[in-house]
């Protein structure tokens, strides 16, 4: 049997604890600065534990692949040819979408903001989730040394996944918006009315405060509004699956469904929001002479 | 040697807990490895090594979450100040009690953490008891009687114990 010696010094442990209480009362006293500081000085930890937390994502990665590839093949003939007749229907709906982006001026402005927008978003690679049960987040491989910092909304090609909340040298946390933490200006397409997105406990979101008048409906699309930092307009959110009216109340809210199943996203693109062009400047709106 | 178990267990924790436990939660709930790992340092170790173990994990598990430094921090540092105190209190320790004041202690933090984060309003104090203090509670009691049991098996507890607190 081998022991280890874990035996301290006394002076060694009133030190620590002298220690202890000089942060916990700098805590008490300072809670931000102390926050920000503990932040900034543990990127070295940070990088340091994300060497093995990407080793231990790729060995996962892997393992998943195979086991996707060659264990869990149950039903996927079906599944396969259930996409296929999905594909199928997306193909045209994609074309009347296209006919209909080239007659609208809007729409083709819209699609100029999306080449815009491509060159200063970077892709990153999901790595991980939350260390805690209190929040939903994902981590990616991607960090402050990426140009990521917090704020920054994060997208898939399917619609918005989240923002980002923390960042280390070569990682990023990225609260869901599925989370009820979290909250996005949103707009629902149809009838551009605007209300905030927030998640639900029930890994939902849910679109608040649209105004009573307003004649939103199942179905309906809600994309962000563009507003606060991070997204730029018209980005998609969810669909409306239920108007919550009640007696009294000053606005309604509605249920949504989102675009992105933040339980299966792997590949996602950060926004790096300084470089995002104003509605003036994606418009062509003249700046006024000095 | 000691800082070296103690930086392993850092380092090594922090992935396991962000990349592999996501697979095998229960009903959405994880169990807290860094609580475990604290709480079996403070038992073990004393309360010093359980309040820094639980400042130090509770930082690098901060790094990797939306939750906030201080809350983690402090939450940590105290559960393994406490378990360090209570391992002081006893002679010997046998699994099913360790499992039961695990299952205690892991309630009582889960109880203070909605009211240090100042969650949403949508996360209220019964939404949290039920579907993340008690699982998660449970699941902590379970896994760190299962370490303690096969560390048990392997080596003399009691023996580090005293070792360790000498």
């Amino acid at each position: 049997m081998r022991m280890v010696n874990f035996r301290v010094p006394y002076s060694a442990r009133r030190g620590a604890f002298f220690l202890v209480l000089i942060l916990v009362v700098g805590f008490l006293l300072l809670p931000g600065q102390l926050q920000s500081v503990f932040q900034e000085v543990g990127g070295p930890l940070g990088w340091m534990i994300s060497w093995p937390l990407r080793a231990v994502a790729g060995i996962q990665d892997r393992i998943a692949g195979a086991w996707g590839r060659y264990v869990a093949l149950q039903g996927v003939e079906e599944e396969n040819q259930q996409l296929r007749r999905e594909l199928d229907l997306l193909k045209e709906q994609n074309g009347q979408l296209r006919e209909a982006s080239v007659a609208t001026e809007r729409l083709s402005a819209l699609l100029e903001f999306k080449k815009q927008v491509l060159p200063t978003s970077v892709a990153a690679q999901v790595i991980g989730r939350d260390t805690g049960n209190w929040y939903k987040t994902i981590i990616l491989n991607k960090g402050a040394s990426d140009g990521l910092q917090s704020d920054q909304g994060v997208i898939t090609p399917a619609g918005v996944v989240g923002r980002v909340v923390k960042t280390t040298a070569s990682t990023a946390v990225v609260l869901l918006v599925t989370d009820p933490n979290n909250a996005i200006a949103g707009l629902i397409q149809r009838t551009r009315d605007e209300g905030i997105v927030e998640g639900t406990t029930q890994g939902q979101a849910r679109l608040k405060y649209i105004p009573l008048l307003s004649n939103a409906r199942p179905g309906d699309h809600v994309v962000t509004s563009g507003l606060v930092e991070g997204f730029p307009r018209g980005i998609p959110i969810g669909t409306i699956i239920r108007i919550d009216k009640e007696e009294e109340a000053l606005f309604q809210s509605a249920e949504i469904s989102p675009e992105v199943d933040p339980n299966r996203v792997e590949e996602v693109l950060v926004i790096r929001s300084a470089s995002i062009p104003t509605e003036g400047e994606r418009f062509g709106v003249p700046k006024p002479k000095p | 040697m000691k800082a070296l178990i103690y930086s392993t267990v850092i380092v090594g924790l922090v992935p396991i807990q962000s990349v592999l436990l996501p697979h095998i939660s229960f009903w959405g709930v994880r169990p807290d490895l860094g609580f475990v790992a604290v709480c079996l340092i403070g038992l073990i170790a004393g309360e010093l090594d359980g309040l820094l173990m639980g400042l130090a994990l509770g930082w690098a598990m901060s790094l990797f979450s939306a939750q906030d430094l201080i809350s983690c921090m402090v939450l940590k540092g105290t559960v393994g100040f406490v378990a360090g105190l209570a391992g002081r209190q006893v002679v010997y320790l046998s699994p099913v009690v360790l499992v039961a004041g695990l299952l205690v202690v892991s309630c009582l933090a889960g109880l203070v953490a909605p009211f240090a984060l100042q969650l949403s309003v949508e996360q209220d104090w019964w939404w949290a008891v039920w579907t993340v203090v008690l699982p998660q509670a449970c699941l902590d009691a379970m896994i760190g009687g299962l370490i303690y049991w096969i560390m048990l098996s392997r080596w003399s507890i009691e023996q580090l114990m005293s070792e360790s607190r000498m």
